[in-house]
């Protein structure tokens, strides 16, 4: 296998040998063992970089977005975007869009954006992309970030842009049918460092690494 | 003895627990320490002293008996007044020759004499005996032995958060819990004790009232359902914000709270008389937790020396527990406890008023208590030791007065005052949102410490809105709980302030006698309050005898700086699980499999050389640079910062932030980049590339990455242009592919016209490489055709994976950074930081050809046009060692030296394949600097080495290397 694409977590999750499969052209781990699903409903940790996204930024990006019929959220919140997938609002004129399996928002906004609209700048997003489930997800968040997220209410959709382990994070919570799911972004060039850390922490937890199969493909979350 | 089961004990009788203590098999319950389980089975001498090796036993029960520390197996200093039993477990004393009976340090007792205050300094003021004294000391000191084999224990840290946290688990701090939360706060309240209840548990005065009470309030907090009560924490220091570090076995909280109640209550002090030391002579608190945490009889026949209602209450669970108690000294000649008196004297205890107790008279193999001898103590602190009394115990229990917890309160930046009414410092200004309950304020009667602490409750929690705050009221204790001067000074000595430094009342009236009368340092000088329980039973003390030895009052005297942590925390919890983020780039895996050595460059992990079978590092450095000359190296640039910039002004935040000139910069081509801070010295270089006219793609140094970033953020924000920055530092990989055959290599993969016409040295084109989009850079670092590539970071392993296999018939190899450090030094390129430090200009990097002074403004023009009017000082220069020198080769920062004077420095220095000789980069005087010019460089050894101020480039002078594609010399 010669992927085009590549995970900054590929190289370490491939020492725990998942099943892989191509998800926009970057292999991803589908499933690790017959133990994902328990895992997930412990501390469950999965990659989810192969989503596609994009940013923008600039003084007009907000009404250049609401010209494409995207729904702006307020500053540090996330809405669902109409296809899938999510727009998070990093600042007062800086965004990220993620698509879901299906959705290709984030990629259409990137085509648009390379006919360089006025005050609107592209930013290439390379993250490294989490999402952590499960009921011991509290616990991994007060080892590894000083951010009280117990103060979050996910019903009003906010995102926080903090450190967690010394790394600078986006996160967001998801309120899904099977509980809590945190999303998290970080630097694809700390995304193994982080990866590595938490992991260790899920694994004291009883939690593990988990494939796409149990975040995605199964619907519990997108 | 243990006694039969009492309400509220913590011990668990129907598990027995079996354990070693110096070789000796000793059974305890579950809910013992390993002092209670010990002094149940009349186990007395528990551990030697410091200094003197002298016998100790329980002095406080509390957490700071540390002349009975013991080593369990790989654990070290185990505190045996509250560690738990646990079972098989196999203890020793520490510091101890020979175990703890045939202890023959203990000889060191009669040399005590010889042992002055001050010693060690005295000791080490002969320099020639130095050596002899340190060795001794080493040898002497030291308490425990460090296994070096133990595992690193991953402790985890947590980070927690709650509105009101309370410290103590007292009366007062149970009521502040209740009435915070009962306002609506989520409250935390946390106790060093394995359980909650605090004094009012085990001062009960022979009576089950004050337990009954106590219990209730506990109950009421264990069931609120906004309150959480964590034992067996200790909140171990203060840091701004209400941030406080809580310490349980496990690991440590970082507990934020939005505001903090300390109810941490007092410290009980001792009496100072002779032989105080002795085991069997306890602090009362220590009885009475003998008695109701753990149902251990303290004595057998017990004399009580008072100077507060709690000696009184001392008596009585003593009395009512079987002890006999054979009189209680009063020091005071009058006090207001009436019915208190009254019920000692019912129990037939004879009460001695205007006593002390002149000397513990010990037992015949001195490791314990034969009886208290008595004497008249004056209203002025003075003993009559004409008129003593002799009268027989097996164990004296002191209750003479008390020290407030207050450390966390000093740490947080409280105004503590002398209250004289309870002869103890009390807060006077507390900090914004810390609030204090309880003894620790000055309260001790039970009713009093109730409503303070309510009061308390209400504040913290009306401070963070809840609720409204409660009226202030004024309490005001009867009488003193402490004596103004529990110190009874004796002919013999040996009437311990200090228990963990064995510090005398003689050592502290020598120590003010050499002119140590300050209280911080005469702490240096005695070493008061420096031992394991940090002065926790000896400061106050310590305090009342320099203000009477300097005729000051204690307030006068004042306390020592409170510094975190006021309570030891195991290095386990604070070395366990540490965080160090690290950087690696989306090449990271393909270095590994190439066999490269890594090297920390920053946060990132770099190669710094790719290893071969049978070679040496040396050998691979040279051998990557050969190829780079000879075929083609390919090496991983990605640490570079990468930032976008946008918008109509671009051009103009460019001009302002670097001190070349960009504005005339055509698209599509590079520029050398020089960053200068606003003194005009270099911070950071790179390559300024224009890929439209509003468009500008430009690298930084990889240390400089984050730090530039954030500056040119901050700029951006301050000039308020009409420009936008995007950093691309981790989102975009590179690589620079470099040597001769590097077009050769490139060409099959992209369609990008690599003619020197229509791709010149210095341009940038975007074009696809390997179906990859890509930025392609023609710049010469190493002095080669080169070409950098820039990708999205998701593509570099496809992107390195192309050119890898298109370069196997060039002979393509992988360079680390060891070889490029010595590329671009035959070059005569410099690396900020390396060849410039935080004083060089560009005058003095030779780098004028950069600076255009002419602009408008850019960032440190106006100290350059300042340093310009002034003579260089020092300039750098190349220079060359003979080609066939062969003896010691100078390293970077030996030393240029002219006529005695330093005149230079090596700044960069290394062996030059393509030269054959060592070539190098030196800061030298401009009057040295002239070609083929001599200098002399000093060696570590003091020699001297020879070498000849060369022009730069060493490697290609003319630059023609780096201009012509392969293809083209080709055709």
């Amino acid at each position: 296998m010669n992927p085009l694409r590549k995970s900054p977590l590929h190289d370490v999750i491939a020492r725990q040998q998942p099943e892989w499969g191509m998800v926009n052209a970057m292999p991803t781990a589908l499933q690790f063992d017959q133990g994902d699903s328990q895992r997930s409903a412990t501390l469950g940790i999965a990659d989810l970089s192969c989503l596609w996204r994009h940013g923008l930024k600039g003084p007009r990006s907000v009404e250049w977005l609401e010209t494409q019929g995207i729904a702006v959220p307020a500053v540090n919140c996330w809405a669902p975007l109409a296809d899938g997938g999510l727009i998070a609002r990093l600042g007062k004129t800086e965004f990220m869009l993620e698509d879901g399996l299906m959705g290709n928002t984030a990629r259409h906004i990137q085509s648009l954006l390379a006919d360089r609209p006025d005050g609107v700048y592209p930013v290439l997003r390379q993250d490294a992309a989490f999402a952590l489930t499960g009921a011991a997800l509290q616990q991994l968040l007060r080892q590894t970030c000083s951010f009280n997220f117990k103060t979050l209410d996910a019903a009003s959709r906010p995102l926080v842009l903090t450190t967690m382990v010394g790394v600078p994070v986006t996160i967001l919570p998801q309120a899904t049918s099977d509980g809590m799911l945190y999303r998290l972004w970080c630097d694809g060039t700390y995304g193994e460092y982080l990866w590595r850390t938490l992991l260790d922490i899920a694994l004291e937890l009883d939690g593990g690494a988990i494939g796409l199969n149990h975040l995605i493909l199964e619907g519990k979350s997108q | 003895m243990r006694l039969t089961a009492i309400p509220g004990e913590w011990i668990d009788r129907s598990t027995e627990v079996e354990f070693q203590f110096e070789g000796n098999t000793y059974r305890g319950y579950r809910g013992d320490t390993i002092s209670s389980a010990l002094w149940c089975a009349e186990v007395r001498l528990l551990g030697r002293s410091f200094k003197y090796h002298r016998p100790r036993g329980i002095l406080s029960l509390a957490n700071h008996d540390i002349n009975a520390l013991m080593q369990a197996g790989q654990r070290l200093n185990v505190r045996a007044d509250v560690e738990p039993l646990a079972a098989q477990q196999q203890l020793t004393s520490v510091n101890t020759f020979g175990g703890l009976q045939a202890d023959s340090g203990r000889w060191l007792n009669h040399l005590a004499k010889f042992l002055p205050v001050g010693f060690y300094y005295k000791a080490f003021h002969t320099k020639a005996l130095f050596p002899l004294w340190e060795r001794l000391f080493r040898r002497l000191t030291g308490l425990g032995k460090l296994d070096f084999d133990t595992p690193h224990l991953r402790t985890p840290k947590d980070y927690d958060f709650c509105d009101v946290l309370v410290i103590g688990a007292g009366a007062s701090g149970l009521n502040a819990a209740l009435a915070a939360a009962d306002a609506g706060a989520e409250v935390v309240i946390v106790d060093e004790n394995a359980r909650a209840g605090g004094s009012a548990a085990y001062q009960r005065g022979g009576k089950a009232d004050s337990y009954t009470q106590i219990n209730a309030l506990l109950n009421s907090v264990v069931k609120h359902p906004r309150i959480r009560l964590f034992t067996s924490t200790v909140a171990a220091a203060y840091y701004a914000d209400h941030w406080i570090p809580l310490v349980d076995e496990q690991k440590m909280t970082k507990m934020r709270a939005g505001s903090v109640i300390v109810a941490t209550g007092v410290f009980e002090q001792p009496a100072v008389f002779h032989n105080n030391d002795l085991p069997g002579v306890m602090l009362a608190s220590a009885a009475q937790r003998l008695i109701y945490r753990y149902a251990v009889q303290p004595m057998q026949s017990a004399v009580v020396l008072t100077a507060n209602a709690d000696g009184y209450r001392a008596a009585l669970d003593l009395a009512a527990q079987g002890v006999n108690v054979a009189a209680l000294i009063d020091m005071r000649s009058d006090h207001q406890q009436v019915e208190l008196a009254a019920a000692v004297q019912a129990c037939g205890i004879n009460i001695f008023h205007a006593h002390c107790i002149l000397e513990a008279e010990a037992t015949a193999d001195g490791n314990g208590v034969a009886a208290a001898i008595i004497c008249p103590f004056d209203a002025d602190g003075n003993a009559d030791a004409a008129s003593t009394m002799r009268i027989p115990c097996d164990g004296i229990v002191m209750s003479v007065g008390w020290a407030p917890t207050a450390n966390l309160l000093y740490q947080a930046g409280t105004r503590m005052r002398f209250a004289d009414d309870v002869q103890q410092f009390v807060p006077e200004n507390l900090p914004e949102g810390v609030f204090a309950c309880g003894r620790v304020n000055g309260v001790y009667d039970t009713v009093h410490k109730l409503m303070d602490g309510a009061r308390a409750g209400r504040d913290a929690a009306a401070y963070l809105g809840y609720g409204s705050a409660g009226n202030a009221v004024t309490i005001v204790e009867t009488e003193s709980p402490s004596h103004a001067w529990p110190v009874v000074a004796h002919p013999k000595g040996k009437n311990f302030i200090d228990f963990d430094e064995d510090l005398q009342l003689k050592d502290f009236e020598n120590a003010v006698q050499e002119g140590f009368d300050n209280i911080e340092l005469l702490k240096r000088y005695t070493t008061v309050g420096m031992g394991p329980s940090q002065g926790k039973h000896s400061n106050m003390n310590a305090l009342r005898i320099l203000a009477r030895l300097t005729g000051k009052s204690p307030g006068q005297v004042g306390t020592t700086t409170a510094r975190p942590f006021f309570h030891p925390v195991p290095l386990s919890h604070l070395a366990g699980r540490g965080f160090s983020p690290e950087r690696l780039t989306p090449l990271h895996h393909q270095h590994v499999q190439l066999g490269a050595v890594f090297m920390p460059a920053g946060v990132w992990q770099r190669p710094e050389y790719y290893a071969q079978a049978g070679l040496t590092r040396t050998e691979c450095i040279r051998g990557e640079v050969a190829c780079v000359r000879n075929q083609v190296g390919i090496i991983d640039v990605g640490t570079l910062g990468k930032i976008e910039i946008y918008g109509p002004d671009a051009v103009e935040f460019l001009e302002r932030v670097y001190i070349s000139r960009y504005a005339n910069l055509k698209v599509g081509m590079t520029r050398y980049a020089i960053m200068c801070d606003e003194s005009g010295v270099i911070i950071d270089d790179g390559v300024v590339a224009r890929l439209g006219e509003q468009h500008f793609y430009f690298t930084t140094t990889t240390s400089g990455a984050a730090p530039i970033y954030r500056e040119l953020t901050r700029l951006n924000t301050l000039w308020q242009l009409d420009c936008g920055l995007v950093n691309l530092t981790g989102a975009m990989a590179a690589v620079n592919l470099a040597g001769p055959k590097a077009a050769e290599v490139l060409a099959p993969l992209t369609e990008l016209d690599l003619s020197l016409a229509e791709f010149p040295y210095m341009g940038i084109r975007e074009a696809s490489v390997a179906g990859i989009p890509a930025r392609l850079m023609r710049v010469g670092f190493v002095g080669e055709l080169g070409y950098e590539i820039h990708v999205p970071a998701a593509y570099a392993d496809a992107l390195w994976q192309a050119l890898w296999q298109s370069g196997q018939p060039q002979g393509l190899r992988a360079f680390g950074v060891e070889a490029q450090r010595l590329l671009r030094l035959e070059k005569g390129h410099i690396i900020i930081g390396q060849d410039t430090d935080g004083l060089t200009t560009p005058l003095q990097a030779n780098l004028n050809w950069a600076l255009k002074m002419d602009k408008a403004f850019f960032i440190g023009q106006r100290s350059l046009q300042i340093v310009a009017q002034q003579a260089l000082q020092q300039k750098l220069t190349g220079f060359v060692l003979d080609a066939g020198y062969n003896g010691t080769v100078p390293q970077e920062c030996h030393l240029i030296i002219e006529q005695g004077d330093i005149a230079g420095r090596i700044t960069s220095i290394a062996w030059s394949p393509s030269l054959q000789r060592h070539i190098g980069l030196a800061f030298v005087r401009p009057d040295l600097a002239v070609e083929n010019g001599a200098i002399a460089i000093r060696l570590s050894d003091g020699s001297m080495v020879e070498a000849r101020i060369h022009p730069t480039p060493f490697y290609d002078p003319k630059n023609i290397r780096q201009q012509h594609p392969a293809q083209e010399l080709a055709a």
